[in-house]
């Protein structure tokens, strides 16, 4: 923790996208990618792509699914398939490409902002953000936690991360302590200013709701995503941003797992506002196994 | 249309190696094909590409009203053959343009790591009156040909739990709803075909979860609604002819759209086999000036 690291990724740079022709994007990762890219980072972009071909509509839900893994060393085109223009929605596909390969499909939905019927589910009870450990201090205590951790793994730990995330069990996190219900809450939001633009709001909302939430499924058996031999991947990821988001504040992400089965586990989340008005909700499966013994 | 019927109807013709046409049976056809025989069929298309795999997951769009009086294109694109997974994405084209969207992923079947939530505590399917025969009963004073279309024969059997209302106009009620289903005649012994029709059930009552809060239910006048997406996940096999509990709840409504969340459990012992994601459009037409 030595390295007092300039200046944090900023996040809505990066995400920006080159246009090569009027349906086609290209994008590139950061540099503090190890191995594979994130897959927030490719929902995401892809969200950006669409949103380059749609005027004056707002996202309200997004399918992806990641196909392959993503090469962080090349940049990915971004094919934008204008599906409808219609009345009241507009729909498009996007489709992730990196040599020559669909590595990731999105599928959004975009509508003009109107009134209508409103309900929402009560935010659960939980911890205030400034009661919960910060960055630094959950970061020196997972370090501490995981001395055996390799080197690389502790750099990528201690990394400075655009979105602030603070967990509400934090400090029993990498305790150990065996199994614990499917369920978890944390608070996030975006550091960086993300100006007036909904779309931005949206795309890094979307980017972050892809972290940690896989874990969820993991805590009844007790593995995490540092465990030996233990394997992890999103497989698809859902979302519905129900009402407009200001991720510049902090915002709960509830989940929890109702069912893993068959090397995958089932997640789904729910984002409110400090507030307690819900903005989105969010549902992924993911790949959770031990690898097969080599044999 | 009876359970036969439609796993007949459901079949499709192979076009060309990744290219099906499907129909809708003549009996259902009004103005605009129910969303779940498209996701059902759109699944099929995409199986028809699949080799000893199981479909754990499906993610669909409607994108525009199906024409039930001509034939269905169903494109398959073969995203992925990989070591464990295959994806597969389905556009199904009318007039030559998309109507709808399905990307699915199919698995080897694997042992893993294994939880669930539990099944609610819900009044057993026995003592339920089953929806058709209340049906019935309400509908013994309506028109002919009225009663012709809604009292034909259904694939699905279903029991809602609390009862439909019976009032014209319902009272405001929570954003949860219970029904057990199942299919009502043997579906076979091809597993994909009870994911397949489980499918086309799923989106039966989904949307009217959201309706609930708001005293509103199908039939209310100027109510404008229509599926727009739906997800479904299979966690675990499924005999489709077995009862089933499909508890639905909606966690949000706002802007024209409900958001719907719906879990299915084996009624024999409580397995979670299946859950659901739909949004719907839910709004009042705008009175025409």
């Amino acid at each position: 923790m030595e390295s007092e690291k300039p200046l944090i990724e900023n996040l809505a740079e990066t995400l920006q996208l080159e246009r090569i022709e009027v349906n086609l994007f290209r994008g590139v990762t950061s540099d503090n990618s190890p191995g594979r890219i994130f897959g927030g980072q490719v929902i995401g972009q892809s969200l950006l792509a669409a949103y380059e071909t749609v005027e004056d509509r707002i996202c309200h839900s997004l399918h992806c699914y990641f196909i392959r893994p993503g090469d962080p060393t090349v940049p990915i085109v971004f094919e934008v398939d204008r599906s409808r223009d219609g009345g009241s929605f507009t729909t498009r596909r996007v489709i992730a490409i990196q040599h020559g390969q669909q590595i990731f499909n999105l599928a959004a939905s975009f509508m003009a902002p109107q009134e209508g019927f409103d309900h929402q589910a009560e935010m659960p009870a939980s911890t205030p953000w400034n009661e919960l450990p910060d960055e630094a201090e959950m970061q020196a205590a997972a370090l501490a936690q995981m001395k055996d951790m390799p080197e690389e793994a502790k750099r990528w730990m201690s990394r400075p991360r655009p979105i602030e995330m603070r967990s509400a069990d934090a400090r029993s996190y990498f305790q150990g302590g065996g199994p614990k219900e499917p369920e978890s809450q944390s608070w996030m939001r975006c550091r960086d200013p993300l100006g007036t633009d909904q779309h931005m709001h949206q795309v890094i909302l979307a980017y972050a709701s892809d972290m940690n939430l896989l874990s969820t499924a993991m805590r009844p058996h007790g593995v995490h995503w540092q465990t030996p031999g233990f394997q992890s991947a999103s497989l698809d990821h859902a979302m519905w941003f129900h009402k407009p988001v200001n991720f510049n504040d902090w915002h709960l992400y509830a989940q929890d797992s109702p069912s893993a089965s068959g090397g995958r586990g089932f997640i789904r989340g729910s984002i409110y506002a400090e507030d307690g008005t819900l903005v989105a909700s969010v549902a992924q499966e993911g790949l959770i196994r031990r690898r097969p013994a080599k044999g | 249309m009876d359970t036969q019927t439609l796993v007949e109807t459901l079949q499709l013709e192979r076009l060309e190696v990744n290219l099906f046409r499907g129909v809708t049976p003549d009996e259902e056809s009004r103005e605009r094909i129910y969303g779940g025989q498209v996701i059902a069929q759109s699944l099929l298309a995409a199986y028809e590409t699949v080799e000893a795999r199981v479909c754990h997951s499906l993610h669909c769009y409607f994108i525009r009203p199906g024409d039930p009086n001509i034939p269905i294109v169903f494109d398959v694109d073969r995203s992925r053959d990989g070591g464990s997974f295959t994806t597969r994405r389905v556009v199904a084209i009318q007039h030559g343009q998309q109507i709808f969207n399905l990307a699915a992923s199919f698995q080897v079947a694997e042992d893993g790591f294994d939880h669930q939530s539990e099944m609610p505590e819900t009044p057993s399917w026995e003592g339920l009156e089953d929806d058709m025969v209340r049906r019935k009963r309400v509908m013994a004073k309506a028109p002919l040909e009225m009663r012709a279309w809604l009292e034909r024969p259904q694939p699905i059997e279903m029991r809602t739990v609390g009862g439909h209302t019976e009032a014209s106009r319902p009272a405001a009620r929570e954003p949860i709803q219970q029904m057990w289903f199942r299919a009502k005649d043997a579906i076979g012994a091809d597993p994909h075909m009870h994911q397949v029709i489980m499918a086309y059930a799923s989106d039966m009552s989904l949307l009217g979860t959201s309706l609930r809060p708001h005293a509103l239910d199908f039939n209310r006048g100027g109510l404008q609604t229509a599926s727009l997406d739906h997800a479904m996940w299979f966690h675990r096999p499924t005999d489709f002819n077995q009862w089933h509990l499909y508890h639905q709840e909606s966690p949000s409504a706002s802007g024209g759209r409900g958001f719907n969340l719906g879990y299915i459990y084996r009624a024999s012992d409580g397995v979670l086999v299946a859950s659901c994601a739909q949004e719907g459009l839910m709004r009042m037409r705008k009175p025409k000036s």
